[in-house]
């Protein structure tokens, strides 16, 4: 479903010229689960950025469903966040004066809530476990309840894949691992997810790790997600 | 839940940098409220004197230095005294009045068209009581006066009746009906006016003939009224004619005076318009300014709306909304602070002046704030969607 074409990110000209992505080709399929991992500065986020259209390649083509997406206009990479994607940010990233339900609508406003909508909102509130703090402001929430709620926000508009930059890195192991069964689950039910992390316990919940160091992916591990299977048993 | 519930919780969230964005709006529009009410109130007060002193001109016996002032309605009281137009002058005084109109407005029509009110201010006593008695031709004192209105009785119809003002009324206790002795004579209060808060309150009217007989004036003027039958019409140049035709006379007109208090009062009025409108811009680099503080501080916000799909022109729309919300609480606010403000400056600026609020103001105020507000939003706004989401998480 995602497949990425010699990608480059380059910053800046001359001497100040950094390789942020050099030439990366990976082939995703729908539904797995997939952890990068590299060292910080590695180009892991920018990566990501990318495949999500928040960030534009300076080479190379990104291709969602056979759809170059990396050349898209503004207006049309709404349509593929709106839709097809979704973020799962290591900060949250909730809106502060919303409550955790309004945080999880927000999708559905800019492409037009109705009460359905809602009743939907707090049914994905219930799933990921935060069915009594719908009416909490992110304030009011510990790091991993927010992390529910921005999940929730993800789930909200049916994404088949679901980017998530670091979804544990500010949680405790506990927290992480709770967080961690909230993803395998998703991953279970079909959502694809592309997941940046340090951390190669948190990666190994993926089925495939892809290791990325100055710009390059230098090793690929297809294990098969050896962590679920340890989970059913 | 919709784009402008998201804006207004978000307000709330932010109140207090929400009104330090509003109250350059509030300034602003404070300051053309207030200078508008204030502007409106000296206009009518201008008006109604206008209204009140009734006549256009003036003629009063030459010697007499008096001064004429606007809204000071003691002009025949100076009259009394040992001066007077004589009365064989008013056929005079009519010709050049009709005449100059006539050519003025291309009026072919012969009889009478200016109101010529001939007076004779007589100081006696009636039921010893000092009071002016004024004689009057009653039709043409009615077209004068034009705001008399008979509170009791009847209007003057003979020559032996008398109309009281209120107050002298109240003073004298007379009513309506009573034989009242007038020097050699006596007369019948036929009717008493309404108060109309001047000097004719404290006066009673009786028909010239009779006051110039009973008071041994026969054929003696005090002052004569000229009212034209236009606004348009040519006073300067009646009185101008009256000056140079007839000695022993001056007219002055009095729309002279009111016309360059208007023009003064309208000059006033524009440059304090520039003061408000300058203090308007002033507030709208205000709102420019805290809104880019605040697109600034919500870089991440903003980032976190585009993320999850919002497009440019809703991120704009948000901040348009939010501009629309500074403009109502600017506006709301602003119209409450200016009319304060009129109320306390209004009475300063034109000396015992009545300030009214004026509600029209209210929707000039809302309107004002909020293009106030959304033209101080659109270049933020535009910064706004130029934020790279991937910069907005990373400045983090």
């Amino acid at each position: 479903m995602l497949e990425l074409k010699e990608i480059s990110k380059v910053y800046g000209e001359g001497q100040t010229k950094v390789i942020a992505l050099d030439k990366i080709s990976l082939d995703v399929e729908n539904g797995s689960f997939v952890a990068v991992m590299g060292p910080s500065g590695s180009g892991k986020s920018t990566f990501l950025n990318i495949i999500g259209g928040l960030d534009r390649p300076t080479g190379g083509e990104v291709l969602m469903e056979g759809k170059r997406i990396d050349d898209l206009d503004e207006n049309k990479l709404v349509d593929v966040r709106r839709g097809k994607i979704a973020y799962v940010f290591q900060q949250y990233h909730l809106l502060p004066s919303l409550t955790a339900l309004e945080n999880v609508l927000l999708p559905l406003v800019f492409c037009g809530a109705n009460n359905e909508d809602e009743d939907r909102a707090s049914e994905i509130l219930k799933k990921v476990g935060l069915g009594n703090r719908t009416g909490h402001k992110p304030g009011q929430l510990s790091g991993g309840e927010q992390q529910r709620v921005a999940i929730a926000r993800a789930l909200v508009s049916r994404p088949t894949l679901i980017l998530a930059d670091e979804p544990t890195g500010n949680m405790d192991r506990k927290t992480s691992n709770d967080i961690m069964g909230l993803f395998v689950q998703l991953h279970k039910e079909g959502h694809g997810i592309i997941m940046v992390t340090h951390d190669p316990e948190i990666a190994g919940y993926a089925g495939t790790t892809v290791f990325l160091q100055d710009g390059r992916i230098v090793k690929k591990n297809n294990k098969k997600t050896a962590r679920i299977r340890k989970d059913d048993n | 839940m919709k784009l402008y519930q998201v804006v207004f919780k978000d307000v709330i969230r932010r109140k207090r940098r929400v009104l330090y964005a509003t109250l350059g709006v509030i300034i602003g529009t404070a300051t053309v409220v207030g200078i508008l009410t204030v502007a409106r109130a000296g206009q009518a007060r201008i008006y109604n004197q206008l209204e009140k002193y009734g006549p256009n001109l003036a003629v009063i016996p030459a010697i007499n230095s008096m001064d004429m002032k606007l809204g000071d309605v003691k002009l025949g009281m100076l009259a009394v005294g040992d001066n007077y137009v004589p009365e064989e002058k008013l056929p005079q005084i009519r010709q050049i009045a009709d005449g100059e109109i006539r050519k003025a407005m291309n009026i072919e029509d012969e009889g009478n068209i200016a109101t010529i009110a001939p007076n004779l201010f007589v100081d006696t006593r009636i039921k010893n009581t000092n009071v002016v008695v004024v004689g009057i031709d009653p039709d043409e004192e009615k077209n004068i006066k034009t705001w008399w209105r008979v509170a009791q009785g009847k209007y003057l119809e003979r020559d032996d009746q008398a109309l009281a003002g209120a107050v002298a009324a109240q003073i004298l206790n007379i009513k309506v009906g009573d034989v009242v002795p007038l020097d050699g004579t006596s007369v019948i209060i036929a009717g008493i006016l309404e108060e109309t808060g001047s000097n004719d309150d404290y006066q009673v009217f009786v028909p010239i003939a009779t006051l110039q007989k009973a008071s041994g004036r026969e054929g003696l003027v005090s002052s004569v009224d000229i009212r034209a039958l236009c606004n348009a019409c040519p006073v300067e140049i009646i009185a101008d004619g009256i000056n140079r035709e007839i000695p022993g006379v001056r007219a002055v007109a009095v729309k002279q005076i009111a016309a360059s208090e208007m023009g003064m009062m309208e000059k006033i009025s524009k440059f304090m318009l520039t003061l408000g409108g300058i203090t308007l811009a002033v507030g709208l680099f205000g709102v420019v300014n805290t809104m880019m503080t605040s697109v600034n501080e919500r870089i991440k916000d903003i980032g976190i709306m585009r993320a999850v799909g919002a497009s440019r022109s809703q991120i704009v729309k948000a901040f348009i909304y939010e501009a629309v919300i500074i403009g109502i609480i600017g506006g709301i606010l602003g119209y409450i602070l200016g009319t304060l403000l009129a109320y306390i400056a209004g009475p300063l600026v034109f000396e015992g002046t009545t300030v009214a609020y004026v509600p029209l103001y209210f929707v000039l105020a809302l309107v004002l704030a909020i293009a106030v507000a959304v033209v101080a939003t659109v270049y933020p706004a535009y910064r706004a969607t130029q934020i790279k989401v991937a910069d907005s998480f990373r400045s983090l």
